[in-house]
């Protein structure tokens, strides 16, 4: 079974109330995430990685294509019990304290009212926040939060965890705790679908990656195809390897 | 998803909104405000009523105790005249007004003038302002999409912060009036049980414009837009609902066919605020005690008023909107 699947999809944004035309984010996409692996989805600003993860989260539908969710169509709301999501600007509501933030999107993930509060305080432990339990998050620093924001990822117990510029304000702890997380997905033959633009971690995390350029899928394939050399076979930098691929033409219509 | 993971989803944002209700400060504000009108009731002192009349339809004459002391006490009370001799103090005496009924119409006096007008307009219109800006927070891009990345549906999160904030205003809502209908019960010992019919009325004004503001803050996901298109709506259904009860004064056929029609389908379809007073003017017998406008006599002795279809027609309009609402919500991309 695949964690995501996506069969030519587009994804064309309004460009206002009154306007005819639209702005295109992804053209024809066809990628698979199997279970079991970290991927990473990689490529330059505005390319598309957001806009396909929101797609995969039921957050956006595709003008065309057809995208799934452990085998089911995005539609059924359900398969999104088993994924967990994690951005890099999290703005939790500002009057609830650590340990409510993560009973709510628990409650709201459908974790029972029993189990809620022993996962809470495991998962605050884990980042670090136990003893940060009850103050208001209005007080947390952009660490903290991204912290928070990591544990409300794992509250569901989830099979899929996405995480999009997930280190981004994270200290040095954090990083390393987040790799942990990642390793373990990858242990237990869950999946972990990585946004970065932080090319060491995607190097020592990854399996299989997609670069997107454009819209439109660059590269896609495991890391050691990528990061080969065509012409030698030796391997190089992933930034050498991603260089090219990010400053290619863009495809005509 | 299954019913108990939408009631689930429900109870979950209603706690939510209730902690985000909490949390703001024009809460304290209105706690403030409750204690205040709490404090005026409590100090309120009837003195000397006037004894109530037999007959319903008895009118009895009244004068004011100085002009009767002009006149000669005896010459007074040997025409049947009664004397205002009583009086209603304010603030513990502090300010006094002339009694001319009994008890329980200075009473009832009161809790019309708290609930009809105090609490029926200028409470509405403050909680409407007060929770413009619940959902466009809410639905600010950064924290909707890890909520709405959740398997709730979203029509279940939308119902569930309706229903929360329409709850926290009715818990407002009981408490002004519990804690008014207490303080002037113990100053008094009038205890009017009609006075409670405006809770369920309060949150039903409130309930149906709460719909629109919904709307505007799916829609725009302004505050600004949310808190002062709804004020502009509430103006216009005032109006259509004002003109309406004065056209059906109006001889028939006074006003053009198709104006006619206009009128009576803006009156059905749109919420009637006029006419959910008018339900709790008439529960407080408050003819008594300030004069009915005269187009809603005209339209109540023709037969042509009917409240409960006022009150049925304004809830279709709010689930119309809801509906509306839950629909844009569902359709739009974050």
């Amino acid at each position: 079974m695949t964690a995501a699947l996506f069969e030519n999809v587009g994804k064309v944004y309004k460009a206002g109330w009154f306007s005819r035309s639209g702005i295109p984010a992804i053209r024809d996409v066809s990628l698979t995430v199997p279970m079991g692996s970290v991927f990473g989805l990689l490529g330059p600003n505005r390319a598309g990685k957001t806009t396909l993860v929101k797609l995969l989260l039921s957050l956006a539908r595709p003008t065309v294509g057809h995208v799934a969710r452990f085998g089911e169509p995005i539609s059924n709301r359900r398969t999104l019990s088993r994924v967990g999501y994690m951005h890099e600007n999290h703005a939790f509501p500002r009057y609830l304290s650590a340990g409510e933030v993560l009973n709510f999107y628990g409650g709201l993930s459908g974790v029972s009212g029993e189990e809620l509060p022993r996962r809470a305080d495991a998962l605050l432990e884990r980042v670090g926040l136990a003893d940060r339990k009850r103050e208001p998050i209005s007080r947390f620093s952009k660490g903290m939060v991204q912290r928070l924001g990591l544990a409300q990822a794992l509250i569901n117990e989830p099979d899929l965890l996405i995480l999009d510029a997930p280190t981004e304000g994270l200290d040095l702890l954090g990083r390393h705790l987040l790799r942990d997380i990642a390793r373990e997905f990858k242990a237990a033959g869950k999946t972990v679908l990585l946004v970065s633009h932080v090319l060491s971690e995607v190097e020592e995390l990854c399996d299989e990656v997609a670069v997107l350029v454009a819209g439109r899928v660059a590269f896609r394939g495991t890391m050691a195809a990528l990061t080969r050399d065509p012409a030698t076979g030796a391997p190089r930098p992933l930034e050498s390897a991603l260089r090219p691929l990010y400053t290619q033409p863009e495809t005509a219509e | 998803m299954n019913l108990p993971d939408i009631v689930r989803c429900v109870r979950w944002m209603i706690r939510d909104t209730f902690r985000q209700s909490i949390a703001t400060k024009l809460f304290y504000v209105m706690v403030a405000l409750i204690a205040v009108c709490t404090l005026l009731c409590a100090s309120v002192r009837v003195t000397g009523d006037v004894a109530p009349t037999t007959y319903d339809w008895e009118v009895p004459a009244l004068i004011p105790k100085d002009e009767a002391e002009k006149l000669g006490m005896d010459r007074v009370k040997n025409d049947g005249v009664r004397v205002i001799s009583g009086e209603v103090s304010f603030g513990f005496g502090a300010t006094k007004v002339p009694l001319g009924r009994t008890r329980e119409d200075a009473v009832h006096f009161i809790q019309t003038w708290l609930a009809g007008w105090l609490a029926d307009t200028a409470g509405v219109l403050l909680a409407l302002l007060w929770t413009a800006g619940f959902l466009p927070t809410f639905l600010e891009p950064q924290s909707a999409t890890v909520l709405l990345a959740k398997p709730a549906p979203r029509w279940a999160i939308l119902l569930g912060k309706y229903l929360g904030v329409v709850g926290f205003v009715g818990f407002q809502a009981t408490l002004f009036i519990g804690c008014t209908w207490v303080a002037l019960g113990c100053a008094t010992g009038v205890w009017s049980a009609a006075y409670w019919l405006a809770v369920p009325l309060l949150v039903l004004n409130f309930a149906v414009f709460y719909s629109v503001s919904v709307f505007l803050s799916v829609w725009t996901r302004s505050t600004v837009a949310s808190a002062f298109g709804t004020l502009m709506f509430w103006m216009l259904c005032w109006l259509v609902d004002y003109s309406h009860l004065r056209m059906l004064g109006q001889p028939s056929g006074s006003l053009a066919p198709l104006s006619q029609f206009l009128m009576d389908a803006g009156y059905w379809i749109l919420p009637k605020p006029l006419d959910l007073s008018g339900i709790f003017f008439d529960a407080m017998n408050a003819e008594a005690l300030s004069s009915k406008p005269q187009e809603l006599k005209v339209a109540e002795s023709g037969g042509l008023h009917h409240p409960e279809w006022s009150v049925a027609s304004s809830l279709a309009f709010a689930a119309g909107v809801l509906g509306l609402s839950a629909y844009e919500f569902k359709m739009t991309d974050y």
